[in-house]
This record gives C-alpha cells, structure tokens and sequence, in this order.
C-alpha cells in the first residue's frame, strides 16, 4: 500500500455545508468525536488508494450480481446500485434513543392496524379522521375482522429517518408494506470489509449479519403449525422484478426456498408448493408481491403474479403473510401526520422520535396555507413512492407549481406538504474530490410475537447529484455503509 | 424441491453443456481444417446443422456468403438472432442460474457470471480476434470449471441430480447429432463401414468433437473407421459421452429424484429410458449400419427429446392439487 508522502489525505479541505449538519465534521477541520476514527484511517489511505479500492468494490458488485433490473431497458439489463466507500458512521449512544423511537413507533403502528381491521376504537373518538382512514388506497375493507397469526400485521418495516440541521433524527416516512433494500446493507458491508479491512477491523462497528437468522425467526414465531420453519417460503414476483436480487439473497441467506405465484397453489384453502415430489404444505409466506397482486380471485383479477385463493386460505388461518395484507392503511402518506397521536392513544407514551411537521390539504386551513406557499414546501401524492408524484417547490419552476396547485385544489385528498428540510451531508466521494452530498437512513425493524428487534444501522442512501434532495436509486442515489459503533469514541 | 427450480437446474446444466460442446467443435473445426481437403461449405455448414439452426440460417444470408467461414464461425459465436449460438446458449445458462441463485452455489454462480460479463467486453472480443484457439478454449475450459465446482460445492441432492439428470439427456442427444455430421459433410456410411482415405481424417475430428481420440484408441488399434467409431460414441458403456453410458447415467439420477418408496411420480419417464435403453442395448453395430446410421441416430434424437418431455410432465408440472385424505373436517 502507498502511503508516501505523496498521498494527499482525503479529507482534506472538506467543506461542511452552512446550516446543514454534517455527520463526519462539526467545522471545517473539526471532526465529531464518532467520526475521528475512521477519518484518520481514511486519510492515511489517502485520495489514490482510495480511488484504486472504490473501482474494487464496482468490480465486485457487478461480479457477483448485486444489481437491480432496469424495466426500461431492452436487453432487461441489470445495473450496479452506485456505492460510496466512505461510510456513515453513528455513535452508540445516539443509536440506543433512535432504536428505541423506532420500537415504539412500530408498536403503536401495529396496534392501528390491528384496531382499523377490529373495534376501530381510534377512529370512534375521531383521534384520526374516519374517512381519511377507510378513504385510504391501501385499507383493504375484507381484512375487516381477520386477525393474522400472533396479531402481528407489520413483521418487515423500513422506517425512513433523515437528520434536521440541529442533528435530531426525524421520521420521514413510514414503509410497512414490503420495505426493500436490506440486501444491500449486507452486502454493503461484504464489500467494505473486504475493501478496508484494516480501516473495518479498527473500528468497532455493530454487526448486521443475523438480519436474516432474525428474519426467520420472527416468521417462525407467527407460523400457524408448531416448527414451522420447514413450511416457510418467500415469494417474489420473479426475475423481472427490480427487487428480485433482494429476494434470492434473502431466501439464500434464510435457508428457505424462493417461490413464484405459478409455484404455489391452493386446494381447500390450505396453501401447497408444487415441488418434484409432489404437494408440499406451506404455513408461512414472506411475500413481496403487493396486496393488490397477491390474489386474483381477491383482489387484481388480471394478476398472473399472485395466487388465486391465497386470501381465502389467510382468512381462515391456514397460512401466515409477511406483512399482512391491509398495511398499506398505515404508512399512507395522509395517515402518516396522525402517528404521534397514535403512539400516545395506544401507548400512552410521549413520541420519542420527531417527525417533519406536515400540512394535510384534506384539512380546509391547511390546504389554503400550502397552495399559497408552495414554493417554499414539498409536496407529496400520498399513494406515490419512489420520489414519484413529488414536487420540490424551492427548486421546481413557476409552471411546476401552478401545476401542482391545480392538482391539490382538484384532489385535496391527495396531497400533503412539508417544510423542506436541510437534509444531513456525509462526506462521499465525488470523481475527483470528497464533498458533501444529502443522506437519509431506513434501518429495518423486525416483530414477531417475542416483540421487536432493530437492525443496527440500515440503508444510508445518499444523493449522489450536487445540491440534490432526492435520494431515490431510481432517481440518481446511492448507498452507503452505515456504521453503528459498538461504544462510546473518548471525548 | 420446486417444481421450477428443478426446471432451472435441468436447463442450466443442459445450456452449460451447449456452450462447452460447441465451443470444442469450433476450436477442433479450426485446427483440423487443415488437414482436410474439403471446401469451406463442407467444413463449416455441418456445425451448423448439429445444432439444428441451418434453416434459419440460410434465411437470413445471402447466398454468396452463406459459407463463407467467417460468417459461419460468426453465426455460431455471436449471433444474438441464433438461439444456439455460444452467445445465446451462455445467456441462457446465465438466466437459468439467475433465477435459481438460492440454490446454486456463489462459486457456480460467479464463473458462469464472470463468464458472462467477460463475453460482453473488449477483451472477449479482442482475444477472438487474435487467437481464436484460446477464445473457444477459454470458454470451454470455463464450463468444465463450472461442472467442477457444483460437485465439489453444492450439496449432493436433488437440485445437484436434476443438473445431472440435465448434463445425462443433453449429451444423449448431442452425440447423436454429432456423429450424424458426417452424413451431413459426406455423405451416408456404408453398410459394411469401410470408408474411402479421406474420410478418416472426417471421422477423426468427429472423435474429437466428443473429447474421444484417446479414448477410442484404448479400445481400437486399427484406424477409425465408420464403423468403429459408431460404436463407439453409440455403444461404449465407459466413454463419457457415448449414448449408452448417458442413458445409464440418466437412469442412475432419475432413480434419485423419483420418491424413495414405489410412486407414480417419474413413472412415465421411467418407463420410456427403460424402453429406449432396452432397444440400444439389442442393436449391433452390424444392425445399424444394415438399418442405416443416419436413420437410427435420428430415431436417438427424437427419442431423448420425448424423454426430457415426459421428465418435464412428471417432475416440472405436475397438476395443482393437494394430497389426499386433507379434507375439510380434519382443520378444526
């Protein structure tokens, strides 16, 4: 390894955004104590070492696979999701109050969904809205009154948090549907430490490797049948889907087999697996198909993805769902502004982590404020992921708005507005230099009946593109690794 | 295991096959060329013809070039129109071990996929280009790395059979064809198999095509001969890629993949590689050439095809229906 004189540390002349937290430097030169450490490995790396080890770790990542399908390309082609070597780094002690935020908010999560689908006892003392509930794209009214295995309904979240200017972690958004993305945390980490193992091995960093014993674990605990674990598949929509090497990895990592809709079926509403021999009963289905795809029968009558009779079998208790089927009620972006009062509704507890303040244009006063300030706020369709449906009204053009204003006035329901926050920059490598670029954080939490386990860390994703916001890896983002460090850094 | 991906598995194994087998006749076709005095057509339009693509082939040329041997070495490697091309037979291996990557070994995964990745880059190309020798024997060498790997990493069961099982059928068949491409350059065998001078050279780089000189040498002192090369790649229950031995090897991974007590599945495939083997195992090699080589290697042909469709029926798509006796009154 070079480490002459003539390598130009890498961090050098780093620059922190103003008014912006920066998660390695508190000034210009003035590392945060969790950060020391890795910046020294890193500088005495140095710039040329590091570009050498970042072309490694591309190689690696298209060598073994680890892309994502394009659907507009002709050829199906596969694409690397883009990687920064620098990662993100958290304190240990900061880390302990975020998971512990994220625990109870999920509690209180699934305590909605299990009373929306029962007694709705929060929607008879109007603590959220009834029609902005049932009025939800992703309530799904015949989950009325079905109780899935163990009152589990959100076993898989990815809950997104970014980091206000003060540095306080906030909620961003909920995602307990199919949250994806896991798979690169792992293999994120595969690849660092075989990159930097020296810059690793000094750093005391929480291992994420058990995600997947976890995961299996967690499903074993809702399964109908005692030592279900030999009845337990995931189920994906096939190799076309963008995700699909999520899946593979994650049945590979499991130990259980990786299905498709045409590979199950189901006979007096017990699930079976079509296997060489003959019929092989299923209790247990990590799924990451959508609601409305999961059954013909039931839902999209069109959908050649799904399994015709599957809800019909669920209802009955035959077979566990991860996530149950009716999540989407949940993490609706209109719903979302309601989760604190839920957390102490249900819980009886103050929210311990914050969330972006949000203007909900269902609201008459609301929708009056946001329509006469959208160019200072971002504006979300409630039903829309991915960065889609979204207008970004400091950076978006006079016409953009307009647009926007007339789609809020014409469907209210829709739409909800936030202040534009200063997204929290982690130094990440720019061509040539290190500057600082917009990251956000989704860690996965996992509940089965023993309660809820955090994934330390989770999926940094980083806006790659000078002064962007958008850190989708539709959009132009990456992903970093993100290191939850075991103990406290001396002062 | 699924249905499917016992599916996956089979054709992997039998598109990895594809690539080896053609990559070896294309690199044996260019080194022994020269030995022989034939013109471009007769050498290069049979390679053409064993992997079933002459129809479309003469379709879509002019027919000028269509035996230029550029065009032809071109059509088998790279052609993306070709469903048997080197190209498209690895693409299809690849995306057979895409969807199945659970159940594969990483190793396996990654020599397939390095392989890949290197056939769609400059140097693939530039090392076609410069020395084709090492081109074909880089792709070969390759698969046989990954036939390598999957015994010593995967475990030993019913995915790892059905590759097996998949590697049994395609070779079955391809020795067929292959032994089949001197009718195509030269003309039927005698009956009695005596063959002009020249003809030993053809019949030489036809051992070659199935990895089989030294091998037949074991057996045979005597120069090959249509005769004695017959009988060889149809009969040698101990040659790696005789007709005979593959069906014997098909029966071996069918009886590990069928239930171990007495079933219904896998009877029909059962029954048909019993039939065929029994109807080999009373030919001569006198009887063949009295009936006619070409005739009987296409009656080989079709009856592995019917074989890989029954194990299709038995094994891949069996009918949607749960076991017996799990009747509604037994959930309460």
């Amino acid at each position: 390894m070079d480490t002459s004189s003539s390598a130009q540390p890498l961090f050098e002349g780093y620059q922190p955004l103003p008014g912006t937290w920066d998660e390695y430097f508190e000034k210009p030169g003035q590392p945060r104590g969790e950060a020391r450490r890795v910046i020294e490995l890193l500088d005495d790396l140095g710039a040329g070492e590091f570009r050498v080890r970042q072309r490694l770790a591309d190689a690696t990542f298209l060598r073994g696979g680890i892309t994502f399908s394009v659907y507009s390309d002709r050829r199906g082609g596969e694409r690397i999701f883009p990687f920064d070597l620098i990662p993100r780094v958290v304190a240990a002690a900061r880390w302990q109050r975020v998971e512990a935020g994220l625990k109870q908010r999920i509690q209180a999560l699934n305590a909605f969904l299990s009373d929306v689908y029962g007694d709705q006892r929060i929607l008879e003392e109007d603590v959220v809205p009834r029609d902005l509930v049932l009025g939800a794209k992703g309530y799904v009214e015949a989950m009325r009154g079905v109780r899935p295995p163990g009152g589990v309904h959100v076993h898989i979240a990815g809950i997104d948090l970014i980091r206000d200017p003060e540095g306080e972690f906030l909620v961003l958004e909920d995602n307990v549907r199919t949250p994806s993305g896991v798979s690169y945390v792992l293999e994120n980490r595969t690849v660092m430490k075989k990159v930097f193992p020296r810059v690793f091995s000094k750093s005391l960093v929480s291992s994420v490797e058990e995600y997947p014993l976890r995961l299996v674990e967690a499903l074993a605990s809702v399964g109908p049948a005692p030592d279900s674990e030999e009845g337990t598949v995931v189920l994906t929509p096939g190799p076309l889907n963008s995700a699909y090497f999520e899946h593979s990895f994650l049945a590979r990592r499991m130990g259980v087999p990786l299905v498709e809709g045409r590979d199950l079926f189901v006979d007096q509403d017990r699930v079976y697996a079509r296997t060489t021999l003959g019929p092989k009963r299923i209790d247990v289905i990590y799924r990451r198909i959508d609601d409305g795809f999961l059954d013909p029968e039931a839902f999209r009558k069109d959908s050649v993805l799904g399994v015709p009779g599957l809800v019909r079998a669920y209802a009955k208790g035959n077979v566990a769902l991860a996530n149950a089927i009716g999540n989407g009620v949940a993490d609706d972006k209109g719903i979302y502004p309601f989760v604190p009062d839920m957390i102490r509704f249900y819980l009886s507890e103050e929210p311990l982590l914050g969330q972006v303040p949000t203007y909900v244009c269902a609201r008459e006063e609301d929708r009056k404020f946001v329509v006469d300030h959208v160019d200072q706020l971002v504006i979300k369709a409630v039903d829309e992921a991915g960065g889609y449906g979204m207008l970004i009204g400091p950076q978006a053009s006079r016409r953009e708005r307009a647009d926007f204003r007339a789609r809020i006035l014409a469907n209210p329901r829709t739409y909800i507005a936030q202040p534009r926050i200063e997204l929290s920059t982690c130094p990440t490598w720019a061509s040539k230099t290190v500057s600082p670029r917009r990251v956000d954080l989704r860690p996965y939490i996992l509940t089965g009946t023993q309660g809820s386990w955090v994934l330390p860390g989770g999926l940094t994703r980083v806006a790659l593109v000078e002064g962007s916001y958008v850190v989708n890896s539709s959009q132009g983002g990456g992903s970093k690794d993100t290191w939850v460090l075991q103990e406290e850094e001396e002062a | 295991m699924i249905s499917r991906v016992a599916e996956s598995c089979f054709w992997l194994n039998r598109y990895v096959e594809r690539v080896e087998v053609l990559s070896r006749m294309l690199g044996v076709n260019l080194a022994f060329q020269l030995d022989v005095d034939l013109e471009d057509a007769e050498r290069w339009r049979p390679l053409v013809v064993v992997t079933g693509q002459e129809e479309e082939f003469l379709k879509g040329s002019e027919a000028a070039l269509a035996d230029d041997s550029e065009r032809v070495q071109e059509y088998l490697t790279w052609s993306e129109d070709n469903p048997s091309s080197l190209y498209s037979s690895l693409r299809a291996a690849r995306e057979n071990a895409r969807t199945i990557r659970e159940t594969i070994s990483l190793e396996m995964w990654e020599t397939l996929n390095d392989l890949w990745v290197w056939l769609g880059q400059r140097s693939a190309r530039k090392l076609y280009h410069g020395d084709r020798q090492a081109f074909y024997l880089r792709m070969r060498n390759q698969c046989l790395l990954f036939h390598g790997i999957a015994q010593a990493t995967m475990l030993h069961e019913d995915p790892f059979e059905f590759m097996r099982l998949g590697t049994a059928i395609e070779r079955a068949g391809q020795t067929a064809r292959i032994l089949d491409v001197k009718h195509h350059s030269i003309g039927p065998t005698a009956s009695d198999g005596d063959e002009a001078p020249g003809e030993v050279a053809e019949w030489l780089a036809i051992l070659r095509f199935c990895s089989g000189v030294e091998p037949f040498l074991k057996r045979n002192t005597a120069a090959p001969s249509g005769a004695s090369v017959a009988e060889f790649l149809l009969f040698d229950r101990a040659f790696a890629r005789s007709v005979l031995h593959n069906l014997d090897r098909t029966g071996n991974f069918l009886r590990l993949v069928r239930p171990p007590r007495p079933s219904p599945i896998g009877e029909r495939s059962q029954h048909l590689l019993s039939e065929l083997r029994q109807r080999m195992q009373e030919m001569t090699i006198e009887s063949v050439l009295s009936k006619g080589l070409h005739e009987v290697l296409t009656w080989i042909v079709g009856a592995t095809g019917e074989l890989s469709g029954a194990i299709h029926d038995d094994f891949f798509d069996a009918p949607a229906q749960g076991p017996p006796g799990q009747s509604q009154e037994q959930s309460a």
